[in-house]
């Protein structure tokens, strides 16, 4: 680790700041973490820059840092996923008593942890239903309620969804940033 | 990413290496956190490889250069723009991340 955080040996929680549900989060992480100058973690946005995300750690990839929740620990390993989560959670004051659970092994498994994890991936996958379009089209499992989401949309005087080609996210622009 | 067979270009690079090149030149406008974008990337980095004998392939990062993003009207990511000769002659919007459908694009006749 070559930063200025790496220095504080602070965990960096990196987070999707184009995902509105990861900015939530990120937000209720912070206000949790409470004063930046003692907080136990460094929460950071991903950012638009691989380099400067490699220099944080060499092995940290900027698209598999937006597929994924990173944790960066200060000895340079990184946690992902649910395994992230549970690091978050051990680092707040506020839920680190919950955090001892995902570290409890019966017969050699974790089963909270894998509960996390599960529980982590859909979320992941339910993203784009909350309308986070960088994070992709819905899982196949999230297809029926996401045009139930859409078709219902009409009915409470939200406009008619516009067509779109397939594969793409549309840019957020000054004047629609402003509108919400 | 161990290696990138795709340049990213900034404003000034976007100058020299398009719109003053000879020759077909495709851009990708996109974004790191465009999922779409992730789902593309891998496709793109093979197509690169295949015409990199006959044709550049660059990626531009809406989010570093806005500019650029106004410039060529791009309406979402990713945004495939094919030159040539400095010229817009093609594009396709949230291209499929199927190799021969983003070589059919990258290299169609101006």
């Amino acid at each position: 680790m070559s930063t200025a955080e790496a220095a504080h040996g602070k965990p960096i929680l990196l987070f999707d700041d184009e995902c509105g549900v990861c900015r939530f989060i990120a937000r209720q992480v912070r206000k949790a973490a409470g004063n930046p100058a003692t907080a136990t973690l460094i929460i950071q946005p991903i950012g638009a820059d691989p380099q400067a995300l490699r220099s944080i750690n060499p092995g940290l990839d900027i698209w598999a840092a937006y597929a994924t929740i990173h944790v960066v620990m200060p000895d340079g390993t990184m946690k992902l996923g649910g395994e992230a989560v549970a690091e978050v959670l051990r680092r707040l004051a506020a839920t680190a008593w919950l955090a001892g659970v995902f570290s409890i092994k019966i017969f050699g498994a974790r089963p909270f942890q894998s509960m996390l994890n599960m529980a982590y991936t859909i979320l992941a996958d339910v993203r784009p239903l909350f309308g986070c379009e960088s994070c992709g089209a819905p899982a196949g499992w999230l297809r029926p309620f996401a045009w139930l989401i859409q078709s219902a949309k009409p009915l409470f005087g939200a406009p008619r969804p516009v067509p779109r080609p397939p594969h793409f996210s549309r840019r957020k622009t000054k004047e629609a940033s402003a509108s919400f | 990413m161990q290696f990138d067979a795709i340049t990213t270009l900034n404003a000034a690079a976007f100058d020299a290496m398009v719109v003053q090149a000879n020759g077909p030149v495709a851009v990708e406008f996109m974004s790191y956190g465009c999922a779409y974008c992730r789902a593309l990337e891998p496709v793109l980095q093979r197509a690169a490889e295949v015409v990199q004998a006959e044709e550049k392939i660059f990626r531009v990062n809406i989010a570093v250069e806005p500019g650029l993003a106004e410039s060529y009207d791009i309406q979402g990511t990713p945004t495939l723009v094919m030159f040539r000769d400095g010229s817009e002659t093609g594009r396709v919007e949230g291209p499929p991340p199927v190799l021969a459908d983003i070589l059919a694009y990258v290299t169609q006749p101006a």
